[in-house]
């Protein structure tokens, strides 16, 4: 439900969560999207940074120059106003996914787990669009959701230490890209070649939040040839807006 | 002109103010742990707030430098020398050159900071000379300070004077601290008993600490209906609590969202005191409102314009 009047919830003497809804939705991320939108255009003094999650926005401030009252008073005026329509287009990010494999070392035990042959589940996972919610965790790791309702799988009873980073995998009806290396407990059914996080680029995340994600399957030899081409600093993904 | 590494201690890092503006794309601030304390070395050493300086950990370098500097340490009670003649904390001293600077173990405190006059002037990322060591970024490429490591430092101010802490202001670390705390985001998550077990303390700090979190031991702090929350986004100072009813504070190098039940957040001003416990060591955490913790960061921040004789 999207909660008729924001929830202000402070977090230390430095920020504040405002939270617009108690559901992982399109419409709920969107408001928080469309609040964070406002707030960097209207330029609201004494807002430091913020930070989108699925139904919340973080929103860090300087208490010297906007006091709680004030900043609480600033953001449900803003947050009447924060309908998705504020938004600028999405962007379309078009990411390569070898599916299987050593890559995708674990497609197959997901597909047995899911009740479809591996190619299939390959097949529908390619097939659907990705919304990215928000990006962290760790760095330019992107939440998403789209899969379609069959490819709902429990997570990793036992979670793995070590992730590479790349590994496009699913768990409940979530869509992760681990984008350093790192533990976790999704199904891994694919590695892209992208580089999700790259601390030296103008831009570290691949991804925004807001953006549409949808995956193009590859073989090992382009998959391959790409990863040479994104070590050599020569390859990006399309983007479109 | 720069400075040699002759050796660098367990876990020493270049550290400015942090960060600021990345949180979204999953980057924490970083940053010292102790920032007053921080702060207060670079204005010994008559720097700007936001100088790169060093993050010395348990036990810190020991460094040669190629020209004439002020220097100055705080934080952690650790014994400093320079050319093997004990000098003084909390205040500046200039270090000639070809002098060769040690820092040595905390012995109550865990950070120690050393600010050099003209700062340190690794190339900064993403705006700032933070290290992320989880990232790999910032600092000297990504990392902790390694023995034969040379950093690079800004043009040395002509003049300087010697500056002092005043005596009242120096920190000790070694008690069992209070520390300010508002309850929220997800205290209605709590029983009414988790809230007062997390109040009535005393939390014990664990060895598995460190700067992305500090985890404690104590009573346990029940929950309502399980720890699992719709993803959010982690303040600075946020007290996370998981199926095992414990603390974990989550620090200047936190992980930026998590889907773990919140119950309050340490105030900013703590964070210092927090960074400067050691395993073993117990707090209290006090509960105070969002008002009271404005007045209170307002009246520290008024005390540090004048902490300097």
């Amino acid at each position: 439900m999207i909660y008729p009047q924001p929830r202000f919830l402070p977090c230390g003497d430095l920020a504040v969560s405002v939270e617009l809804a108690d559901e992982i939705s399109l419409e709920a991320n969107a408001r928080v999207l469309a609040l964070e939108y406002l707030i960097r255009q209207r330029r609201v003094a004494g807002i430091t940074e913020t930070l989108p999650t699925y139904r919340a926005l973080l929103v860090y401030y300087e208490p010297a120059e906007i006091g709680f009252d004030a900043l609480t008073a600033t953001l449900r005026a803003l947050a009447a106003e924060a309908r998705p329509e504020v938004l600028p287009p999405a962007r379309h990010v078009e990411l390569p996914c070898c599916y299987g494999g050593e890559l995708g070392f674990e497609l197959e035990a997901a597909a047995t787990k899911l009740g479809l042959a591996p190619d299939e589940l390959a097949r529908l996972h390619a097939g659907a669009d990705y919304h990215v919610y928000f990006v962290g965790f760790t760095p330019g790791l992107p939440y998403m959701t789209g899969m379609p309702e069959r490819l709902n799988i429990p997570r990793l009873v036992n979670p793995r230490t070590k992730t590479p980073a790349g590994s496009v995998s699913i768990g409940g009806i979530q869509c992760c890209i681990y984008s350093v290396e790192s533990p976790g407990g999704f199904w891994v059914l694919g590695r892209t070649p992208a580089r999700l996080y790259d601390p030296a680029a103008a831009e570290p995340s691949l991804l925004r939040a807001g953006d549409t994600v949808r995956f193009r399957p590859i073989e090992r030899a382009e998959f391959d040839a790409i990863a040479a081409e994104v070590a050599g600093g020569r390859w990006r993904p399309q983007v479109t807006a | 002109m720069n400075l040699l590494v002759q050796d660098a201690g367990p876990l020493t890092t270049v550290q400015d103010l942090g960060r600021m503006g990345q949180l979204r794309v999953g980057l924490p601030r970083s940053g010292p742990m102790d920032r007053e304390a921080f702060v207060l070395a670079n204005r010994l050493v008559g720097n700007d707030d936001n100088s790169a300086g060093l993050e010395c950990t348990l036990m810190g370098p020991r460094l040669e430098f190629a020209d004439a500097r002020w220097v100055a340490v705080t934080g952690a009670e650790a014994f400093v020398a320079l050319d093997g003649e004990e000098m003084p904390r909390w205040e500046s001293f200039r270090v000639p050159a070809g002098g060769v600077l040690r820092i040595g173990a905390a012995r109550t405190g865990v950070r120690a900071y050393l600010a050099i006059a003209g700062g340190i002037t690794t190339p900064p990322v993403l705006g700032s000379r933070a290290t992320y060591l989880r990232g790999g970024l910032g600092g000297l490429h990504g990392r902790a300070l390694r023995k034969n490591d040379t950093l690079p430092l800004g043009p040395a101010p002509a003049g300087g004077t010697a500056r002092r802490l005043r005596a009242e202001m120096v920190p000790t670390h070694g008690d069992e601290p209070r520390i300010d705390t508002i309850l929220g985001p997800q205290d209605d998550r709590f029983i009414a008993a988790g809230i007062a077990a997390l109040f009535g303390g005393p939390y014990e700090m664990l060895p598995q600490s460190d700067r992305m979190g500090a985890r404690f031991k104590g009573a346990r702090i029940e929950h309502t209906r399980g720890h699992d929350i719709i993803s959010d986004g982690i303040a600075l100072g946020a007290i996370q609590v998981i199926g095992d009813g414990q603390p974990i504070v989550l620090l200047v190098d936190r992980q930026t969202a998590g889907g773990y039940t919140k119950i309050g957040a340490v105030c900013s001003y703590e964070i210092g005191r927090v960074g400067q416990l050691k395993p073993g060591q117990r707090l209290r955490f006090r509960q105070v409102t969002v008002a009271a913790a404005h007045a209170e960061l307002a009246a520290r921040r008024a005390v540090l314009e004048t902490a300097i004789a």
